[in-house]
């Protein structure tokens, strides 16, 4: 038996994928923000 | 430059082309011509939206910027990612669902015909202009480095952009700006290949020299109006800014009207969202890695070789003075240095990174001096920022790898110029022609319209590049009045989706924020164009929100759709 496609209301989908960008930002500014510090 | 770099250069130019045309199949009906029959794929919206807002400046400008300011630039893109969720689920759903070729068509459905009219003209007067001079920046440095007529580099670019994008439609300018996107991070990453192999120190003996200068420097955390590159500025000013461009400027808009769906609209924004800021400081830490490798090979004192040339015609022996003293303090630079390089243990390392940035601060007085000498003989500017990537990939990359790189340039010239023709066409047929001059009328008939109106902007534009210089002022006051409205239309976009909002509301709201951010320019000029946004963007809903009783209007349905008045 197959789930039935579940449909996630506008809100959660803007908050998820908002969390995933988030995430790859704050990697991406770690690093920077570590070059900084390490080396500035 | 070599003749295997301009076989390359020349090759890719024909590719383009041919491969533009052949991607004009499908495109016999308005709908094909301007949003593809909403048949792309994610990826390739993506990469076309990506490849449209880099242009060749950030080819150029800002890696020369990333060697002599460092990483800091990059905080004007902290609002992207959020500014690209917002519009997930705001704007994307609506114009994508509501069936509209153009941002501005969607205005009159929500509001009235006069708003929808003057964000459009809006839209033309600022687009047609930046477009002469998305041009003109790349065809300058190509003109002054390679020692050819300015109309010769400008139709280098020009013409083929206008040909592949007048034939093929959006199509051919999305499968070219995949093919541009692509070109240009293989020639980054090329660079930065280069970079690696011939620097005469090792990657963390690069970073401290980087670090010592400042140029590691990307985070600013004061709350400063007046500087552009603040966390602030980038976070708050950088969202407005970004929400205004990609939810209201066609030349975006458009791009995503292309997608197979709503879905995919948004994960092609998505794509920017998470790639945008990685790229840039790629961009800018190439600029860096250029810095540090001419600590080690002396770089020309003027970068300019079109302006070198005339002050050694003029000025040669203050000139050569000149560079007899860069020549003397380029290499006790260069011994501070390696002496920074070296040094392990606390103290010395101290001493030696004092030494460095005294004989460094030498340097830049000379260049000081030579550049002010250059704009005192040549009468022009000589800031001379623009000329210090391309004279590095031409003197010091492999040959092959530097016509890529002067490829990668005409390609990003190319993949924001194609864009902005494109959408310049489709917003002057669908939101005037269609809708003031002639209403009925065949898709073949609009289709011979549009591919006329893209030649006309095409060649509008590489006039205005052409004469770039003599325009100059003409440009500047263009561009500058361009700043008023990005942030006003946004606020016309968002009462769009505040119910209690009407068309006249919307019409004057949007008078007066533009009003409201020419006082702001003009009363208090030191304010960062970042801030305009908010500031255009707050009036008109305020303004709009107060006036909402009158005029007409009809509330959107979330997917767009159907108007629920």
């Amino acid at each position: 038996m197959t789930e039935p496609p579940v449909h996630e209301s506008p809100r959660a989908v803007f908050r998820r994928t908002l969390v995933r960008v988030l995430v790859v930002q704050v990697v991406s500014l770690t690093l920077l923000g570590l070059l900084q510090i390490v080396y500035g | 430059m070599h003749p295997l770099n301009w076989a390359i250069v020349v090759a890719y130019l024909l590719w383009v082309v041919v491969d533009g045309i052949r991607k004009s199949k499908g495109t016999d009906t308005i709908s094909g011509y301007f949003i593809a029959d909403k048949s792309l794929a994610w990826w390739v919206v993506g990469l076309s939206v990506m490849a449209t807002q880099l242009s060749a400046v950030t080819m150029i400008g800002t890696t020369g910027q990333g060697a002599t300011d460092g990483l800091r630039f990059v905080q004007l893109y902290f609002g992207l990612p959020l500014a690209m969720v917002i519009l997930g689920v705001t704007l994307v759903p609506l114009l994508h669902g509501s069936g509209v070729y153009t941002a501005y068509e969607y205005l009159e459905r929500r509001f009235d015909a006069k708003t929808r009219s003057l964000t459009a003209f809006l839209f033309l007067l600022s687009r047609g202009m930046s477009c002469g001079t998305i041009i003109a920046a790349p065809g300058v440095v190509l003109s002054a480095i390679f020692g050819i007529p300015l109309a010769w580099s400008v139709a280098l670019i020009g013409i083929p952009t206008v040909l592949y994008t007048m034939i093929g439609g959006v199509q051919a300018v999305a499968w070219a700006d995949v093919k541009q996107m692509l070109l240009i991070v293989v020639a980054l990453l090329a660079i930065v290949v280069v970079l690696v192999l011939q620097m005469p120190v090792s990657p963390n003996e690069a970073l401290e020299i980087a670090g010592a200068t400042g140029r590691l420097q990307t985070f600013d955390f004061s709350f400063n109006l007046d500087d552009t590159y603040t966390f602030w500025s980038g976070v708050i000013g950088g969202t407005f800014l970004m929400l205004s461009y990609f939810g209201t400027d066609q030349s975006q808009v458009q791009r995503y009207l292309t997608a197979r769906s709503v879905n995919e609209a948004k994960s092609s924004l998505l794509m920017s969202a998470y790639w945008k800021i990685p790229l840039q400081a790629l961009v800018l830490l190439v600029g860096v890695g250029v810095f540090v490798y001419y600590q080690f090979v002396q770089p020309p004192l003027l970068f300019n070789p079109a302006q070198e040339e005339v002050v050694l015609a003029e000025a040669g022996a203050t000139y050569d003075d000149l560079q007899e003293r860069y020549a003397a303090a380029f290499s006790l630079r260069e011994t501070a240095a390696l002496e920074v390089a070296a040094a392990e243990a606390e103290p010395t390392a101290e001493a030696a990174m004092q030494t460095f940035l005294a004989r460094e601060a030498d340097i830049q007085a000379i260049r000081g001096e030579a550049l002010a000498l250059a704009e005192e003989v040549t009468g022009q500017p000589s800031r001379d920022v623009n000329y210090i990537i391309p004279r590095f990939v031409l003197s010091e990359l492999p040959i092959g790898l530097a016509g890529l790189f002067i490829a990668g340039v005409i390609a990003a010239a190319m993949s924001s110029i194609s864009s902005e023709l494109n959408s310049l066409a489709t917003t002057s047929v669908i939101d005037f022609y269609r809708r003031w001059v002639q209403p009925e009328a065949t898709d073949a008939h609009y289709l011979k319209v549009s591919k006329g109106a893209t030649a006309l902007w095409g060649t509008f534009a590489c006039v205005v590049a052409t004469y770039a210089a003599t325009l100059g002022s003409l440009i500047e006051v263009v561009n500058r009045f361009g700043s008023f409205f990005y942030g006003s239309i946004l606020g016309v976009f968002l009462l769009a989706m505040m119910p209690r909002a009407k068309g006249t509301g919307a019409f004057i709201g949007l008078i007066v924020g533009m009003g409201s951010v020419a006082a702001v320019t003009f009363g208090a000029p030191s304010i960062s164009f970042l801030w305009h946004n908010v500031i255009g963007a707050g009036v008109v809903v305020f303004v709009g929100l107060v006036l909402g009783g009158l005029g007409s209007g009809d509330v959107p349905a979330a997917d767009g759709s159907e108007p629920a008045s």
